[in-house]
């Protein structure tokens, strides 16, 4: 009767666990994002705390490195754009073994610099409606970034929680390869004999 | 105390891997046909358990049990680990594929070096004594672990003073957790199946 008692609280308390711990993962992850001509990264161990003074190196696409950097208290680290054209690589090296990559693509930094080559415009070309054009281009761009703020800073919202999710099946599954890992050892152990 | 990939130099990690290699093989050898399912059993619960944060101290910790699962296993403590390091690399990107060797002799060994300074004492008359042994194990077990990394860090490079002070600041929580851990698991074992541990 005692028996079950403690495995009945051995299971609760197990159960418990799984509830809590299906969010974190352990490792570190880096996320970056750019905005006007900044390049914003964040840092934080997968179960939401932050990486305090840890080195970020930058890389271009040819494995150059551009700049370095430390982390603030709250994880934070910013450059400015770098003038490369090209993928950048950003590297955070977290102490005690733990290290992440994040990259941004070249479209992703020229969209948001403005840097977009001007295609020439052959509407009806008159010089005066030449500086008018590039005035509302700019307006244009000012409302929609403004506009589309809410709605980046919600995509990268949901980019991390992907990250670092851990669901349940993942664990389960893993669990279940276990079995069939050592099912297969204890096969070929009963051969031997 | 998952060391990810790209920051080992090759030696260290062809070093590890060669060990490990090694240590499976002799472990594999040795292994009795009736002691797979315990070993499986074991493998499932360090797996699980890397998912457990201790919230205290300046990093990330997580849980890592290798005492128990040492005094429990003995050298096939080494597959054990090594089958769960593999899926936690595989479905949660802990490590990674080439500083799986490093990782596993780094867990794997201080579980066998505590299973041969505990083995006897945990399995043996004295309750008392066996439940100050399983606490010291679970705490030596991580504690050199930490070490371990330490190690593999400085040999990469990394200045020793700097990465020791900052492994064994970050694992005191878990080492005292896990000493208790330990006297829990032993204290219900021996009462509640002696014969797992041969008591």
């Amino acid at each position: 009767m005692k028996n079950k008692l403690y495995l009945i609280l051995i299971f609760i308390f197990l159960i418990i666990i799984m509830i809590n711990i299906l969010v974190f993962a352990h490792k570190v992850i880096i996320f970056a994002y750019v905005e006007g001509d900044i390049v914003y990264t964040e840092s934080y161990f997968s179960d939401g705390k932050k990486c305090i003074d840890s080195k970020i190196e930058v890389f271009d696409s040819q494995g150059n490195k551009l700049l370095e950097g430390i982390t603030d208290e709250n994880g934070e680290f910013s450059f400015k754009t770098p003038q490369e054209e090209g993928d950048l690589k950003i590297v955070l090296t977290a102490g005690m073994g733990h290290r992440a990559e994040y990259s941004i693509s070249a479209d992703e930094i020229r969209g948001s610099t403005g840097l977009i080559k001007e295609e020439p415009v052959s509407l009806i070309s008159p010089e005066t409606s030449l500086v008018d054009l590039k005035e509302i281009q700019s307006i244009i761009e000012g409302t929609l970034d403004e506009k589309l703020k809410p709605i980046m800073r919600e995509m990268i919202e949901i980019k991390k929680s992907q990250e670092d999710k851990i669901s349940p099946t993942e664990i389960i599954g893993g669990i279940g390869y276990i079995i069939g890992i050592f099912g297969i050892i204890a096969y070929f152990l009963s051969r031997k004999k | 105390m998952h060391i990810s990939e790209g920051i080992l130099s090759a030696p260290v990690l062809v070093m590890g891997a060669v060990l490990t290699a090694t240590a499976v093989g002799y472990s594999l050898k040795k292994m009795e046909h009736k002691e797979v399912p315990k070993v499986a059993i074991l493998s499932s619960v360090f797996f699980v358990a890397s998912l457990i944060h201790v919230p205290v101290g300046p990093s990330s910790v997580h849980l890592i049990l290798n005492g128990i699962i040492g005094v429990l296993l003995g050298w096939s403590a080494f597959p054990a680990i090594l089958v769960a390091l593999v899926l936690q690399g595989v479905l949660f990107q802990f490590g990674g594929v080439t500083t799986l060797g490093v990782n596993t002799l780094n867990m794997a060994l201080p579980a066998i070096i505590c299973f041969y300074l505990f083995d006897r004492g945990i399995k043996g008359e004295n309750n008392f004594i066996a439940l100050t042994l399983a606490f010291v194990c679970g705490f030596l077990a991580v504690l050199l672990s930490g070490i371990m990394v330490a190690v593999a860090l400085v040999l990469t490079g990394e200045p020793f003073v700097q990465v020791a002070k900052l492994v064994l600041i970050a694992h005191l929580p878990v080492m005292i957790l896990e000493g208790v851990l330990t006297v829990f698991c032993i204290g219900f074992l021996r009462k509640v199946r002696p014969e797992i541990l041969n008591v």
